[in-house]
């Protein structure tokens, strides 16, 4: 059996406020999700987020997050907790580089069991051809949804605009052996 | 079809200059996974170096967060360069053993679409570099350019990848 599978690709053919898959189903072990997008937000506003649910998206308090962020010479962490959905940080945006696109890299380990809460890690990066402060971004995170569900269904939302087009997202399973 | 398959892989029998990859398929993403060492001695470091499609304007750009020696963090920007900083560290020759290798991942989106320039993630660790320093790297680049990317030049700053540097690649398939 491969160990990885193709669950979804979408390339958004218009922007687009969120990409979500449902009805993912629990016979893999793991989750990978690679984004290649750019948020039509500007400065703090572009910063994506992570949500899941098992039938409907779980908006409620039950998100937590710790990252490591460099937009500047010294990187910096903090902490987010009793939060509505897990920060992914900064993503490259329309007033970066015309045509750049940044990265969010998602694993979700063990996302189909219902004894233990639903972990992510995510490395994001805001690429752009520019040296100042706060215009580009690295972030590492570790996030925690505190629920027992099996994850049927995972929503990434943009900052405060849209996805923009050409943005993809795909969804990977990831098989044991 | 598998999602990932390994499209190259090259092992070094003997010290090389430089590593391409020109035949790249028809994938959604790639990924390179290096073990590498070099024997590049100077002061710029002793990353790996990257060019697309043999592109040597200064159309590049990286952004680096890094962990070295013990207790100290930083983070760089770089614009304007004729490279990307793709490998953070690997070893060079003045390591304390011989056998000692760096790693590096490199993940390069969407590297065929037309509408975009091309942007790429690089995770690396080296335990003692050229110096004897240690280094974790974290860091992203991008080539400022739409074209689909159609080779991949992989070089030290200076002198050559030493033998029993690995690289390999692999297509990471949409469907």
């Amino acid at each position: 059996m491969p160990a990885f599978t193709v669950i979804d690709h979408t390339e958004l053919g218009v922007a687009a406020a969120y990409w979500e898959e449902t009805g993912i189903p629990t016979t893999y072990d793991h989750l990978m999700i690679l984004v290649s997008g750019r948020d039509s937000s500007a400065g703090a506003g572009r910063y994506g987020h992570l949500q899941f649910g098992d039938g409907s998206l779980d908006t409620g308090t039950n998100y937590s997050a710790t990252n490591l962020t460099a937009r500047t010479a010294t990187p910096t962490s903090s902490r987010d907790t009793g939060a509505t959905k897990i920060p992914l940080y900064y993503i490259s945006d329309d007033d970066d580089t015309a045509n750049t696109f940044g990265t969010y890299k998602i694993w979700i380990p063990n996302y189909s069991n219902t004894a233990n809460f639903k972990q992510a890690f995510a490395q994001t990066s805001a690429e752009n051809a520019s040296t100042t402060d706060y215009t580009w971004s690295l972030a590492l995170i570790a996030g925690l949804w505190s629920s027992t569900d099996n994850i049927e269904r995972i929503r990434i939302t943009a900052g405060t605009g849209n996805w923009m087009q050409y943005s993809t997202f795909t969804l990977y399973g990831v098989t044991g052996a | 079809m598998a999602v990932i398959e390994a499209i190259a892989t090259t092992y070094l029998e003997a010290d090389a200059a430089s590593v391409t990859f020109s035949s790249l398929g028809s994938y959604e993403h790639l990924q390179i996974r290096v073990s590498g060492r070099h024997n590049n001695s100077g002061g710029a470091g002793a990353s790996i170096y990257i060019r697309f499609n043999g592109d040597t304007g200064s159309n590049y750009s990286t952004h680096t967060m890094q962990a070295y020696n013990g207790a100290n963090t930083g983070a760089d920007p770089y614009t304007g360069q004729a490279y990307v900083y793709a490998g953070g560290r690997i070893t060079g020759p003045l390591t304390p053993s011989a056998s000692n290798y760096g790693t590096s991942v490199i993940d390069i989106l969407d590297y065929r679409n037309g509408s975009k320039n091309t942007t790429m993630q690089q995770m690396s660790g080296v335990v003692d570099d050229y110096s004897g320093n240690s280094f974790l790297w974290f860091s992203s680049s991008l080539w400022d350019n739409t074209a689909a990317v159609t080779s991949i030049l992989l070089y030290p700053p200076s002198g050559s990848f030493l033998r029993g540097t690995e690289m390999t690649l692999y297509g990471l398939n949409s469907a």
